[in-house]
Order: C-alpha cells, then sequence, then structure tokens
C-alpha cells in the first residue's frame, strides 16, 4: 500500500501541474474549431497566428518592451546594488529592505498603484507607462541577483585598482563589472523572462489600443478563446520554459 | 636628520570615526629608501596610518608631505605609491600576467615594454612561466609574491605592505621575509611595512614604529628598541623581558629587590620610582659566592638554543636565558653586569601590556 502510495503521488502532482498545458499544446494543433472534437494534424492556427497584424504588433510589444526594461532595470539595478554595497552596514540593510518589499507585494497592488500614479500625475497609458512599470518591477529582480556577487568580491579589489592608478570609473568598469558580471546576466535574463510573463502589472499600466501578448489573450478570452490562442500560449509557454532553464542553469553554476 | 631626506613626512595625523580617536596626533617621517615598520597590537592605529599613506582614508586632521608637496587630499591614483593588501586583492577575472599588467596598461605603456616588464617581475618573485596561470589556481605564497609583482612593476616610490605575510604559514613566512628585505636593498625603493609580530619587525626593519591606542610610543632602530625601550609597554611588546619597580638613589645606582646595583642610566629625579628592565638573556647563572642574587630555581624549560629557567630571588620570579642548565630545586647565584641593566619612566597609567605573539 505505502509503496503503491509512493508510486503514485509524484506523477499524480505532475499529471495535475502539466496536463492542463499538455490540453493546450495539443488543441493548438487541432485542425477543427471544436475544442470537444480532434479533427487531426494542423498547423493551421500557427499560420493564421503569424498571419494576424494585432497579434504580431502585440509579440511586438511584448519582445521589445522585455528587452527595454531589462536593458534599463539591469543598468539600475547593477547600479544601485553597488551604490547598496558601498554603504554602512544599517543604511545598507535598510535599503536592501526597501528594494525588496515591492517583490513580495501583489502584482494587482503595484498594478493599481502605478496606474493611480500615472492618473494623478496626468502621464496618458500606453507603451511608455507600460515601459516604465515594467522596468519598475524588474529592478529589485537584478539587486537581488548582482547583490550576492559584490558580497563575494575582495573587498580591498577596488582600492587596488585606484592603487594601480585607476581613476573610479575605470575600476568600475575594470574591476567591478567583470567580477560581478555572471550576477547582471542572471539578473538581465530574469527581468526578460519576468517582462514577458506579466500580465497584471501590463494590464493597469497600458492602454487598449497598446496590448502585449498577454493582455491580448485576455481580451480575447472574453470573447471566446479562439484556437490562435491555443498557438499563441503553446509558444509562450516553449519560450518561457526555455528561458528559465537558461536561468536556473545560471544560477545553479554559479553557486559552484 | 635633514628634512630634504624625507620622502613622507606626516605632520599631526588624528582620525577620528564617529566617536572615536583612531590617530591621535601622529608625528612620523620616512625617508628615501627606509624600510619602516609600523608594529602593534590590532587596533593600534598602524592600518589606519598605512590607508592614510595610501590615500584610502584622509585624516580628520594634519597633513600627508610627500616629497615636499602636500598630498593630503589626493586620491589613491594620483599617488607615487602602491601597496600589498592583507588578502592580496588579486583580480579573480584576470590571469597572472594580466593581474600584473593593471597598472602599466593604465599607464598606457605599449605592449612590447609591458610583456618585458612583466616577465622582469616574475623573474623577480620567482614565478616564471605562470602567466597563463589564473590566480585561483595558486597558493597562499604565489598569490603573495603576485601582489608584490604587481605592485613592484609600477615603479612606486614607496611601497606599503600591510601585514603581507600574516596568512602564510611560518616557514613560508621567514623566507618571504628574507625576500622582501633582499627586495627592498636591490630596488632601492622605500618600504612601509605594517605588522603586528616583534619578530618580523626587528628582521626586517630599518625603523621601528611602535604604536598604541592610536599614538607612536617609539621610533628608533630595532637594536635601540630592544636595548633601550622607553617604556615597559615596549619592552614587553618586543623580545622577552623581567621588569622589575625601582627607585632611583641617584645617578647610575638604582635599588630593587633590597639592594643598590650600579648602571649607566642617569637623568631621574632623586628617588624617583622606576621600571627596572633586565632581559632573560642578560642574567648570568653564577656561584652563590660571587653572586649579586641568590635564589631558587622553580623551573626549567629546553627551548632548543638555550634553557628558560624562572628562578625565584628577591622576591621577584626572574626569567632567565642560558645555555648552561641548572637543575630545578637548585640554589643559584645570578648577575648582571650595569650596562645590562636598563632604566625606565613609569608609564602614567598602569594598563597591561599587549601580548606577545
Amino acid at each position: 500500500m505505502k509503496k503503491w502510495v509512493r508510486g503514485i503521488y509524484l506523477p499524480l502532482i505532475l499529471l495535475f501541474l502539466y496536463l492542463p498545458i499538455v490540453v493546450l499544446i495539443v488543441q493548438s494543433f487541432n485542425a477543427g474549431v471544436s475544442r470537444a472534437r480532434w479533427e487531426g494534424f494542423s498547423l493551421r492556427w500557427y499560420k493564421e497566428l503569424f498571419a494576424s497584424p494585432q497579434i504580431m504588433r502585440a509579440l511586438y510589444v511584448t519582445l521589445s518592451i522585455a528587452v527595454l526594461a531589462s536593458i534599463f532595470a539591469t543598468i539600475l539595478g547593477t547600479l544601485a546594488a553597488i551604490g547598496i554595497n558601498s554603504m554602512g552596514k544599517k543604511a545598507s540593510s535598510a535599503m536592501l529592505t526597501l528594494t525588496n518589499i515591492p517583490m513580495t507585494m501583489p502584482d494587482i497592488v503595484t498594478g493599481i498603484s502605478l496606474m493611480l500614479l500615472f492618473i494623478f500625475t496626468k502621464v496618458s497609458r500606453g507603451y511608455f507607462t507600460m515601459l516604465l512599470a515594467h522596468v519598475t518591477f524588474n529592478t529589485p529582480y537584478v539587486i537581488l541577483s548582482v547583490m550576492p556577487k559584490l558580497r563575494e568580491m575582495n573587498k580591498y579589489s577596488y582600492e587596488a585598482a585606484l592603487d594601480l592608478g585607476a581613476t573610479p570609473s575605470y575600476a568600475l568598469r575594470h574591476v567591478i563589472l567583470p567580477s560581478i558580471f555572471p550576477g547582471i546576466t542572471t539578473g538581465a535574463l530574469l527581468s526578460f523572462t519576468l517582462s514577458l510573463d506579466d500580465f497584471t502589472i501590463s494590464y493597469f499600466t497600458t492602454s487598449p489600443l497598446v496590448q502585449n501578448l498577454s493582455t491580448l489573450i485576455y481580451s480575447e478570452a472574453r470573447k471566446g478563446i479562439k484556437p490562435t490562442m491555443n498557438a499563441l500560449s503553446a509558444l509562450m509557454f516553449v519560450a518561457l520554459l526555455i528561458l528559465l532553464l537558461v536561468v536556473n542553469r545560471r544560477t545553479s553554476a554559479d553557486h559552484k | 636628520m635633514e628634512v630634504s631626506n624625507r620622502l613622507i613626512d606626516l605632520q599631526n595625523i588624528t582620525k577620528i570615526y564617529g566617536e572615536t580617536e583612531v590617530l591621535s596626533d601622529i608625528n612620523l617621517y620616512i625617508r628615501k629608501n627606509e624600510f619602516l615598520t609600523l608594529l602593534g597590537p590590532s587596533g593600534c592605529g598602524k592600518t589606519t596610518t598605512l590607508r592614510i599613506i595610501g590615500g584610502f582614508e584622509y585624516p580628520t586632521k594634519g597633513r600627508v608631505i610627500f616629497d615636499g608637496k602636500d598630498i593630503t587630499n589626493d586620491p589613491p591614483y594620483k599617488r607615487r605609491v602602491n601597496t600589498v593588501f592583507q588578502k592580496y586583492a588579486l583580480f579573480p577575472h584576470l590571469n597572472v600576467y594580466d593581474n600584473i599588467a593593471f597598472g602599466l596598461r593604465i599607464a598606457k605603456m605599449d605592449k612590447k615594454q609591458i610583456a618585458l616588464k612583466v616577465g622582469k617581475m616574475l623573474e623577480l618573485v620567482n614565478l616564471q612561466g605562470y602567466e597563463k596561470r589564473s590566480v585561483d589556481s595558486l597558493s597562499g605564497g604565489q598569490q603573495q609574491r603576485i601582489a608584490i609583482a604587481r605592485a613592484l612593476v609600477n615603479e612606486p616610490e614607496v611601497l606599503l605592505l600591510d601585514e603581507p605575510l600574516a596568512a602564510l604559514d611560518l616557514k613560508l613566512r621567514k623566507g618571504m621575509q628574507l625576500e622582501l628585505k633582499r627586495m627592498q636593498q636591490a630596488l632601492g625603493i622605500t618600504f612601509v611595512f605594517v605588522t603586528h609580530d616583534q619578530e618580523e619587525a626587528l628582521t626586517m626593519s630599518d625603523t621601528i614604529a611602535v604604536m598604541r591606542d592610536g599614538k607612536i610610543h617609539q621610533i628608533d632602530t630595532p637594536k635601540h628598541i630592544y636595548d633601550e625601550p622607553k617604556s615597559a609597554y615596549i619592552a614587553n611588546f618586543i623580545g622577552e623581558s623581567n621588569i622589575i619597580r625601582g627607585t632611583m638613589i641617584q645617578d647610575e645606582l638604582v635599588h630593587f629587590c633590597g639592594q643598590d646595583f650600579v648602571c649607566v642610566d642617569s637623568g631621574f629625579d632623586k628617588n624617583e620610582e622606576v621600571d627596572v628592565l633586565i632581559r632573560p638573556e642578560d642574567l648570568h647563572i653564577v656561584g652563590t659566592d660571587v653572586a649579586q642574587l641568590t635564589g631558587l630555581v622553580k623551573s626549567v624549560l629546553f627551548k632548543g638554543v638555550h634553557y628558560e629557567m624562572i628562578i625565584e630571588a628577591g622576591g621577584f620570579e626572574w626569567k632567565v636565558h642560558s645555555t648552561v642548565m641548572a637543575p630545578e630545586g637548585s640554589q643559584v647565584g645570578l648577575s648582571v653586569i650595569p650596562f645590562d641593566i636598563h632604566i625606565m619612566r613609569v608609564e602614567k597609567e598602569e594598563s597591561d601590556p599587549g601580548g606577545e605573539e
């Protein structure tokens, strides 16, 4: 009995976790419109997907926001981490707490508060505000991945560089940045993934005219799900899966 | 000493962190080609002094003069000094060659010359053929040599060394002491060396500055510091010692252990209370008939070169170093020549001396 439970427990969990996604992926290859009947294998929905200007525009928005947001967040987060690291003990732990809070906040709170801020400051919502929002929620994750690398650094490395004639900016470029580079790339990849993944915050900080893939899927779903959305979701899943695998491999390599 | 010989001149340096005064009114000059050691227990301010010379800290008060110019507020990269850090601080993302070439590349030296200089440095520190090695693959001693090479390749006028040998084991440390001294003499560079190891200081230095609680207590040659320490604190910190309270009867006559002893010191007040220092190797075991003090041997330890005996005489336990062994429990005589009795002024505040390492 015990053995039987042990044998079935994990497969059962994995089944519940992944069955919906498997169904989605299988459905994306269904030739028919019906979700209840299998009408044969077809790439029809994938073709329609790439032929739809609306979806292609959303894909462009998603990717460009992810790229730009991760670039800005990486620059901001790295500089912030370097600053925090060279603060005194008390100030640095206070700052870290401040930068960690947004990560624990529910997305809906972040999203609504950003929306209120944009309304209050009379910034019309669209591509720019969505980008700002993404930079905002990505930056703490970059700080989080760069910080351990900075802590690992010999604290005299920077001084040694100055001692050898380096100006502070030369030391930053030739000593500090190369030493923490693994942390920076991890942070950038993480930002990119989070940005691709985000729905809630994007939903509140953009206008209906500028949609990324997740907000588009949401508004389409309200009208009834088209099979193209299955194909789109399946593609997003695979893309995110690959990215996550890369990030995980990097982080585990860092810990060695 | 002529002023022109002073390469570095620290004038009235005071450093305050928050409420603690780490350095109080330090005055110190370092001559060209001198090997100067800042010696003291941890927390005495020796590292802070070095960091002020290097430009990593700025004094709260006072000035740093380098070769006649005021460099008090110059950043490290504008100073003609280089530092060997305690934990080496090599750049882990660069190989041995690039570590050593770091400063030369900043100075925009051409590639051929860099290669030539790096090669010469590796030869100097005995690590030829290590150019392509990653610094993480090196042993502590090898990393230390690379750190020294990385600093020396820039041909600084002064090399600052912050306890550079502290992380090495005893045998390696002894070897590096000799090597550093050899390099300093061969290159004619001024060394400022920080250590808490009195033996290291005595072996390597031209001049030792003994520091305590943010002040310089005595600055002198190793021999003078050993033979004529200014206070019981320094006597205890440098070498082993017997220190006993006594009274100055008159010039060149001191009273302790219930007896008068002829000595060579003068200039004290009549009946002034003084500390009397007699090094363990200066007490001689003699026959009781010719002895100045007689006493009982309480313990005997064999130390290799000599025996260390504790002899109770005149109400004091004397530490005696001698190649002649007197058996435990025996009655012996002790004598000391006037020249080896050293009289010191009593320090105002009584505090426990720094331990011997």
